[in-house]
């Protein structure tokens, strides 16, 4: 609610439009609390629906783990111990990696079910079944719910377009918890992609690749660019190889998903091996890269430091009078 | 030094048996010799006797002379070692990313330039900065040209002369940004064959013709571009800026107007001995500039684009910045059909063929257009300050304002992801503010200059207060309050005579009971 201090600034600046602005801000702080009163009933009708759970219980745990997230876990195991009871009729966990019989435990669920609750639900519901506000996460497979985490879109801090890249809320553990939890509610999707074929991989050949199927929205240097009505590729600089690989995997957001009938196993090794030492390790043997965006920064450089550095050095020269 | 004559050389030669001759008496025989044969003491002088006036802005042209120079010795440096062809061969070069793909020869030798040859990054790197530099220093030269009012009569010519310059210089630039065969000059090519095809009637058979089929062609389109770019335009941009020089020395430089300048004399610093020492300086810090960016920022790493191949492209994809304008005018161009005589006019053709030709067409006639609005066809070899013609300025501010929009129109997915919002919002940006900015600015350069054109008439002289007094008869008298301290000089020397020094309308009114016999009859009078 930081855009009310400019209405009070708004306030201090202008004394003759006082009664105005209190009235708009009255209305204003109605209208943010209406919206309060309806995401709650929300979440109130998705918990109903789902389980037996208390609705005031869920809305306090989600409230309290925007500021004690790690803290709180011990206690809320308590409090929500009831319904992993239910569960424990899954014998063995989901599979989670490609290429691997490693399962997921029973206390990963365990404690993915803790993490999801606290973090998830509000928005997904407790059986992640999804609500008016976010889908069903049943069925997406581990791959899915690793690169959202991961990367630090999910859980979302702000509901626009296209959620942004953010340091992870989870470490890597956590991360394999929710993973495992919400695999264990429903079977499908794809496993965690295997980075072992990637030392191995040609990166030439990654490298057409890439220019084949991502640098049309990625930009072939990686740097992201806008796409149409708000949407927009990201930077790969950031992108961890498995992040790359479950990217193109599962197509998060406006991504399109390439299966292996598309990429095989062997070319998606190639192109993770292009983004994690070609792109983001790009060869700047001219000097300064200019954030790899090609002749726009080309040309601020070239007109502001070039034929600015010259004007100067005509004002130098010559008079000024 | 005493001055040398041709008698006083003969009358020294012959004593002097033993051929021990001075530097100066070599340098004068030398120069005898190449008069007696080519007549060149004449056009000599007049060369080393040419006036340059001192102001900065009469150097503007020479950034974009120098860096043509520069662009000259890069270019044959590169020309020996670029092989302009499209024959496909596997890579094995110094970039292992691309070891063992498919590239042209071209790209292939762009690739060995940079890598592989002693000072060819460097090299390949100034020349690019080189053209974009050249064709900056023409618009802002240009923009020198425009608001002084240089372009007029005599010098209507020499103003053609120069906007066909700018255009050539514009054309040689694509050309040579397109021979690497890179990924993103591939895709420009692409664009290019478009717009050629957009033009009724002529339009397929010329692009056709031009590469050698439909795109890509059968690869002709690079050594043609090579051939024009290396020897025919920049043959024609040389003679041309001959011309230019040519017609600079002959009709005498412009000046601003000042003390003792008048419209029949050039007041500044002659060739020899002066102005030479000050241009050579100004070419090494033209070459120096240029040495600084090509060794420090990278421009144009093709090596991280790739080989072009048509089904590949990148998104970000950009010209340079002198074409960027035409870039944005196709950008922000509304995907209207519009047919004529029964056919479809290709979308394309507007923004990208019809729009640069009426604009170069307005830059070639506008001394003439000049002419014509201000009735005003007189000799001018002094320069108009530009808040002096506040119309003519307007006009200017508003069209770089129009084609700065266009500008930034070109890069709009890149300040839509620079600055988080929706790319759709930054293209109807620009489709409104295309046309409205240049008129905001026209508007307010136009009241800029009528101010500033106020501020001279009377500087030094600010607003003073009315006083008005009531005398205790109950009459009121207004009276002037005296000139505010520092206006005192300008005043005197515009002889009128300060009151006293008093700025305080309190002291005024204090000491206005004196003053009033002789105020009140005064007004009496007048009223």
């Amino acid at each position: 609610m930081d855009w009310t201090i400019f209405l009070f600034i708004f306030i201090k600046l202008n004394n003759l439009k006082f009664i105005f602005s209190t009235a708009l801000l009255l209305s204003l702080f109605i209208a943010v609390l209406a919206g309060f009163a309806d995401s709650a009933s929300n979440a109130a009708s998705n918990s109903q629906s789902s389980t037996s759970q208390m609705p005031t219980s869920i809305s306090h745990v989600s409230a309290s783990t925007t500021t004690s997230m790690a803290t709180s876990s011990t206690t809320s195991v308590k409090s929500v111990g009831t319904p992993t009871a239910k569960q424990s009729s899954v014998s063995v966990g989901p599979l989670l990696y490609q290429g691997s019989s490693v399962r997921a435990t029973q206390s990963q669920i365990n404690q993915g079910k803790v993490l999801f609750i606290e973090n998830c639900s509000s928005c997904h519901g407790i059986d992640a079944s999804g609500s008016v506000r976010a889908p069903n996460l049943v069925g997406l497979g581990p791959a899915t719910i690793q690169f959202w985490v991961t990367t630090g879109r999910m859980p979302l801090s702000n509901p626009i377009i296209q959620p942004i890249r953010k340091p992870s809320r989870f470490n890597s553990s956590q991360t394999l918890d929710i993973v495992a939890y919400v695999s264990s509610l429903g079977p499908g999707g794809i496993l965690i992609p295997n980075m072992n074929g990637v030392n191995s991989a040609s990166i030439s050949d990654g490298a057409s690749l890439f220019a084949l199927n991502c640098a049309g929205c990625h930009t072939i240097t990686g740097a992201g660019d806008a796409l149409a009505s708000g949407a927009y590729a990201p930077s790969l600089h950031q992108a961890t190889p498995t992040q790359v690989a479950e990217a193109i995997r599962t197509g998060p957001a406006n991504m399109p998903r390439f299966n292996s009938g598309n990429i095989s196993d062997a070319h998606l090794n190639d192109i993770v091996k292009y983004v994690t030492q070609g792109i983001q390790r790009p060869n700047n043997a001219g000097g300064w890269g200019l954030g790899g965006v090609g002749p726009v920064a080309e040309g601020f450089i070239g007109l502001l430091i070039g034929v600015g550095l010259l004007v100067l050095a005509s004002l130098w020269i010559g008079e000024r009078d | 030094m005493e001055k040398l004559t041709t008698k006083d050389l003969l009358k020294n030669l012959k004593p002097n048996k033993d051929n021990k001759l001075s530097p100066q008496e070599r340098a004068a025989n030398a120069g005898r010799w190449i008069d007696e044969r080519l007549g060149a003491a004449k056009g000599g002088r007049t060369f080393f006797n040419k006036i340059f006036p001192d102001h900065w802005s009469f150097m503007l042209g020479e950034i974009a002379l120098y860096s043509f120079v520069v662009l000259l010795v890069t270019g044959v440096f590169l020309s020996l070692y670029f092989d302009p062809s499209s024959t496909m061969l596997t890579y094995h070069g110094s970039y292992k990313p691309l070891d063992g793909t498919q590239v042209s020869a071209a790209y292939n030798s762009t690739l060995a330039i940079s890598f592989n040859v002693r000072f060819g990054l460097l090299v390949r790197q100034m020349h690019h900065w080189g053209a974009d530099i050249f064709l900056g220093a023409i618009a802002v030269h240009m923009c020198r040209i425009f608001f002084t009012g240089a372009f007029r009569k005599p010098r209507e010519i020499n103003w053609i002369v120069g906007v066909t310059l700018l255009i050539l210089g514009i054309v040689n630039g694509f050309l040579g940004y397109s021979l690497p065969d890179d990924l993103i000059s591939g895709t420009g090519l692409r664009i290019m064959f478009s717009v050629l095809e957009s033009i009724p009637v002529v339009g397929t058979h010329l692009a056709f013709w031009l590469f050698g089929g439909n795109y890509p062609g059968n690869g002709v389109i690079i050594p043609r571009m090579y051939m024009l770019h290396i020897l025919v335009i920049p043959a024609i941009i040389a003679g041309l800026v001959g011309a230019h020089l040519f017609m600079l020395v002959r009709q005498k430089h412009t000046q601003f107007p000042g003390k003792g300048r008048t419209e029949h004399n050039v007041v500044g610093t002659p060739m020899w001995p002066g102005f030479m020492f000050k241009t050579q300086g100004f070419l090494f810090l033209t070459v120096a500039v240029l040495a600084l960016l090509g060794g420090l920022a990278q421009i144009n790493p093709i090596w991280q684009y790739g080989q072009y191949f048509p089904y590949k492209v990148s998104y970000a994809v950009q010209p340079d910045w002198y074409m960027g304008w035409l870039d944005g005018a196709l950008r922000i161009m509304p995907s209207w059909e519009i047919s004529a005589f029964g056919y479809m006019i290709p979308n394309q053709f507007f923004p990208s063929i019809l729009f640069p030709g009426i604009a170069f067409n307005i830059f070639i006639i506008w001394p003439f257009l000049e002419a014509r609005m201000t009735k005003d066809r007189d000799i001018h070899n002094l320069l108009d300050r530009p808040r002096d013609r506040p119309k003519r300025t307007a006009v200017g501010t508003g069209a770089l304002a129009f084609f700065f929009m266009l500008f930034f129109a070109s890069s709009t997915d890149v300040l839509a992801n620079y600055l988080s919002v929706s790319l759709n919002l930054v293209l109807w940006f620009f489709r409104i503010a295309t046309y409205v900015v240049p008129i905001v600015v026209a508007l307010v350069t136009y009241k800029i200059c009528i101010e500033l054109q106020l501020a001279g008439k009377n500087a030094g002289r600010r607003k003073r207060f009315n006083v008005v007094i009531r005398t205790e008869e109950g009459e009121y008298v207004a009276q002037k309050s005296p000139a505010r301290e520092g206006d005192m000089d300008v005043l005197s020397e515009h002889g009128e005579i300060p009151l006293e020094l008093n700025d305080r309308v309190s002291h005024v009114i204090r000491q206005s009971a004196d003053s009033i016999g002789v105020e009140s009859k005064k007004s009496k009078t007048t009223t």
